[in-house]
């Protein structure tokens, strides 16, 4: 047992013990090795489920979500991303900073339970399984940007290279390349609706792709309303994504999410200035698309 | 918007975005023409519409 997951366990327990806390979010061991799964726990003695390895690579920040309309209090163990996540629902008043008590983790970088599944299975021995996962490998806030208390180590951004250059790519393509790409890309798509319903980001409680009346989207799984699938939800978390990868880890069929999510993050900041979502709580402060401006650009639109 | 529909391949040509007072008439009559002659330029889309 490492020294960090001895570390959260005595945290837990403590919490649960006094009464801190209702309710503890962290992860425990899945069913295999490579895997570490979300766990809510709410006895002291269930303390002894958790860990904290190289695979607690969810974010916790979601979970919240299920617990909003309550008054319990919550014990969330956060990594960088899912620091911001849970900033991105405090700055959108989906949570109440009272309610909660977050434990900030020094991120490491998380590995990929997928690549080591396909490992151990002897299916493809090909995989990565030294490295980070590829949400990790861009990551430039790894560590809690909120906390109560914090754990592990100060780390430096995991990013190596260019953060948007698979973007500028794309944008160096012709329109009738990008079309196909994306065309491609898209028809892959079966609306599963998990990169939705993983995203912090995505915190509405009735969803413009649930609405029938009008139903403004196609429920289809054909190319056109996938795209326009694609197209609004990249729109509704403009300004508001932050960046902890979890649409794109979540896709079965692999369509690069962070891809879409970026270009717009990178539009953001050419547009409004640069602005990194979701990095500190202040009173009153909103992302660019949900305050008006008078001198706000146009083209954005 | 306009830069993300280019992103993904559409034409710019085909999506406009300007704030018209009602009072503006003459804009508004403006505007539409321009639309209608950048739409012109680029032909008919297929793009949505053949995909399903």
């Amino acid at each position: 047992m490492s020294e960090l997951t001895a570390r959260v366990r005595e945290i837990a327990k403590r919490l649960l013990d006094n009464q801190q806390v209702d309710v503890v979010f962290g992860w425990e061991k899945g069913t295999e090795p490579f895997s570490s799964t979300p766990v809510f726990i709410r006895r002291p003695e269930e303390a002894e489920r958790l860990v904290f390895d190289e695979f607690c690579i969810h974010n916790l920040s979601t979970y919240l979500l299920d617990y909003r309309d309550g008054s319990e209090k919550i014990g969330i163990f956060v990594k960088g991303c899912d620091s911001r996540g849970v900033v991105r629902l405090l700055e959108d008043e989906q949570f109440t900073r009272e309610r909660l008590y977050i434990i900030g983790i020094g991120c490491p970088g998380m590995k990929d339970p997928v690549a080591h599944a396909l490992a151990a299975s002897g299916l493809d021995g090909n995989q990565d399984t030294a490295g980070l996962s590829a949400k990790c490998r861009q990551c430039v806030h790894p560590n809690p940007v909120l906390y109560d208390e914090l754990l592990g180590v100060q780390q430096e951004p995991h990013l190596r290279g260019e953060r948007f250059a698979e973007v500028k790519q794309i944008e160096a393509m012709s329109t009738a390349e990008r079309y196909q790409f994306f065309a491609d890309i898209f028809s892959r798509c079966i609306r599963c609706y998990a990169c939705r319903n993983i995203c912090v980001a995505c915190n509405c409680r009735r969803c413009i792709f649930e609405e029938t009346r009008p139903q403004w989207v196609g429920r289809e799984t054909n190319l056109a309303d996938n795209m326009m699938y694609h197209v609004i939800r990249t729109m509704h978390v403009a300004g508001r994504c932050v960046e902890c990868g979890e649409c794109e880890r979540a896709c079965p069929v692999g369509i690069p999410l962070m891809l879409l999510n970026r270009k717009l993050i990178k539009d953001v900041n050419q547009l409004f200035g640069p602005y990194e979502a979701a990095l500190s709580l202040e009173e009153g402060a909103k992302p660019p698309l949900s305050r008006y401006r008078t001198d706000d650009p146009d083209n954005f639109l | 918007m306009k830069n993300f529909l280019e992103y993904l391949g559409f034409e710019p040509e085909r999506y406009h975005t300007a704030w018209i007072s009602g009072s503006e008439g003459q804009k508004f009559a403006d505007v539409v023409t321009r639309v209608v002659e950048d739409v012109r330029q680029v032909g008919p889309s297929r793009k949505m519409r053949d995909a399903r």
